[in-house]
């Protein structure tokens, strides 16, 4: 890591000597619109993906919170994407959302789910979703089932709804679990790139930054740029875990 | 000075001389690289390509009968990962002795970076590299020589471009097979009534940006665009002949719809898997890819035709070259084994072209009893190898293909004016240009 910032110093093309050239890398960055276009299409993948993908993971696991024959079976199917590879998933999910795929032919839709600038990147998210509840969904259950019954149970005898239970009670006893899912949502949402390479190779904007850095460090051989990227992207996702940490611990008090 | 003296000074004096000696013919074996009978290891990185590989190995197992001391260990890497992978391994030393890369590359990054060696003509038993460029058909050396002029490689595969029609899907849409379209306005015309037959007229292949650029270049190689201007210092994609270009295409999709570019094959591995599935009706096509297709669908083989590449202006006709080198890192060890190999590799041009159905343009190919014998269409082909030329490159070449992938889709795809989607391509690549 300490190379990366380093070389984020200098320019670099991977096979003459590195040549100090200071912040021009960072600057550089500044005005490049390719850049902040991936640096967009990161921010969306991972509100569309992300956001989605956690509620409804809380949704499940509500649901799944309780004790019912099967539901460690259930549990599993909802793990079983999460333990797939993404470069596996996306091969699949290339299929699912192919013009005469199974999203179309299903739903009666004629969407080019993977090749239109307007509809790429939630084709891309839809994927990312389905990959990516699971994985919640294992994080919010253990929260879940660290409540205690009795407070549920105290709760309805006074007359509690289902509503209120889970607003007075579940919410702010998961807040700690939930700081870590909102930690872990924003970190794997920024490191997203197998899903982008499989599904579009980067088109239709959808070149998040991980991909944008691959690109230029390997295929342009501009290792010096992509590490001043790398270094944006280090300080930025530590300074926003820290915030939501900060946010959510405060109103944990 | 007493005896002992003398003896020791005398032993010094001659340890020096000979540490001398041995240090002269040490540093010109490792000049040339040459083993002088040591053993030796050469290392030799190729792209994938079933028959190929099943040649090379053939020639490394014959090689290595012949060379005792010679060991060749044949890596393939995928075709996606090869540039990559190559570039990342020259930065640490660890790349192969042998590179087999197209030209693209070469002129673009390899050649400038000085990461290859010129030719040692020695190996090739010649006294220059002119001697060796003399064997080969004029032009087609271009793809591996520097600004400099020195000649960096010699072609293992040299493709031109040509067009492909499906015989059945024309008979069946009611079109002659053995008038094929000249022009593109044919294309589109035919294209249309097959397009009403239930087959995809004509499409091109969608794959990474270099195959975006590979057929857009050419189109702008018939029409005279291009993607630079002359000096290569600025983008040229805005201007009326490059629109020209990007029009063709867009008009054959998106205004006559001969094909769908949103349902065609995005798959690498096959580039040209819609029409070897025979879904696809007319298609560019590419001699290796000719070659692939007879042993992938020999039922569907017998129903195509190669024929020569559409024209915009059939009294200029044009065309595209691209070729594959074999070059020898400059930072091997064993240079003029490496070259030595490659001579072996070369010299069997008549299996390449039997076996794999490879072109290598040595003066007379399309004469040889191999290309009558195993170059299917052989006369399209060697008129496709009289008229074209090889791709433009600049530095940060893969920067600009991108951009060029990314204007061709925003018009293809999304319905974007060409010139206007070229024209924010151009101004983009005049950013990469100056950066």
């Amino acid at each position: 890591m300490l190379r990366v910032f380093y070389l984020s110093l200098f320019d670099y093309d991977l096979t003459s000597p590195p040549k100090y050239v200071g912040l021009a890398n960072f600057k550089f960055l500044l005005h490049d619109d390719r850049f902040h276009q991936s640096f967009g299409a990161s921010i969306f993948f991972l509100l569309a993906a992300y956001v989605p993908a956690v509620l409804l993971a809380l949704l499940i696991a509500l649901g799944l919170n309780t004790r019912m024959r099967g539901s460690g079976l259930v549990r599993l199917l909802y793990f079983a994407p999460v333990a797939t590879s993404w470069v596996a998933v996306s091969v699949i999910w290339r299929l699912v959302l192919h013009p005469n795929g199974a999203l179309n032919e299903s739903l009666g839709l004629h969407v080019n789910w993977l090749t239109s600038t307007s509809s790429a990147k939630w084709g891309v998210a839809l994927t990312a979703i389905w990959k990516e509840v699971g994985f919640f969904v294992i994080i919010f259950l253990a929260g879940l089932q660290n409540v205690p019954r009795e407070l549920y149970e105290a709760a309805s005898l006074d007359g509690a709804g289902a509503f209120s239970r889970f607003r007075y009670i579940t919410l702010p006893l998961i807040k700690p679990i939930s700081a870590v899912v909102a930690v872990m949502a924003v970190i794997r949402g920024f490191q997203a790139f197998s899903a982008q390479v499989v599904l579009t190779d980067g088109s239709f904007n959808t070149e998040v930054v991980n991909l944008f850095i691959y690109k230029t460090a390997f295929a342009s051989a501009r290792m010096g740029r992509a590490s001043a990227v790398a270094v944006l992207m280090f300080l930025l996702l530590a300074v926003v875990s820290l915030a939501q940490l900060r946010v959510l611990r405060r109103s944990d008090r | 000075m007493n005896r002992a003296l003398r003896i020791m000074l005398a032993a010094i004096t001659a340890v020096l001389v000979l540490a001398a000696l041995a240090a002269c013919g040490s540093s010109d074996s490792k000049d040339k690289g040459d083993a002088g009978g040591k053993h030796v290891t050469v290392t030799l990185w190729t792209h994938t390509h079933p028959p190929m590989i099943k040649l090379y190995k053939e020639l490394i197992k014959e090689y290595e009968a012949k060379n005792p001391n010679v060991t060749i260990k044949y890596e393939q890497i995928p075709n996606t990962e090869f540039g990559t992978k190559m570039l990342t391994a020259l930065s640490n030393r660890s790349g192969p002795d042998i590179i087999n890369m197209d030209d693209s590359a070469l002129r673009g990054e390899y050649i400038p970076k000085n990461l290859v060696a010129p030719i040692d003509p020695v190996a090739f038993g010649k006294g220059s590299a002119d001697e060796i460029a003399a064997g080969y058909v004029p032009g087609t050396l271009d793809g591996a020589k520097g600004k400099d002029g020195k000649l960096y490689g010699v072609p293992s595969e040299f493709n031109a471009t040509a067009f492909a029609i499906n015989k059945a899907h024309f008979a069946d849409a009611g079109l002659d097979p053995s008038n094929p379209p000249k022009t593109w306005d044919e294309v589109a015309a035919d294209g249309k009534k097959l397009v009403a037959k239930g087959h995809e007229g004509f499409n091109f292949v969608y794959l990474h940006s270099g195959w975006y650029t590979q057929e857009l270049q050419t189109l702008l190689n018939e029409t005279g665009g291009s993607i630079l201007t002359p000096d290569g210092t600025k983008s040229a994609l805005d201007q009326p002949n490059s629109v020209a270009a990007l029009n063709i295409w867009n008009d054959l999709i998106r205004k006559d719809k001969v094909g769908n570019a949103n349902t065609a094959s995005k798959d690498a591995t096959v580039p040209f898997d819609d029409f070897a599935s025979g879904r696809r009706s007319m298609t560019m096509i590419y001699p290796w890819a000719v070659a692939q297709l007879k042993i992938d669908n020999p039922k569907l083989f017998k129903d195509i035709e190669v024929t020569p590449l559409p024209q915009v202006d059939t009294a200029k006709p044009s065309g595209r070259w691209y070729a594959y080198y074999l070059a020898v890192n400059k930072a091997s060890q064993q240079q003029r084994e490496a070259w030595k190999f490659i001579r072996y590799v070369v010299s069997q041009n008549q299996r390449w072209l039997s076996d794999v159905n490879f072109i290598q343009p040595v003066v007379g190919w399309e004469k040889s009893a191999a290309a009558k014998k195993y170059v299917p269409f052989l006369d399209v082909w060697a008129q496709a190898y009289s008229q074209g030329k090889f791709d433009e490159v600049a530095p940060h070449w893969s920067e600009v293909q991108d951009q060029v992938k990314d204007a061709v889709q925003r018009s293809i795809f999304d319905g974007e004016a060409p010139q206007k989607s070229l024209q924010q391509a151009s101004q983009e690549i005049n950013g990469i240009l100056g950066s």
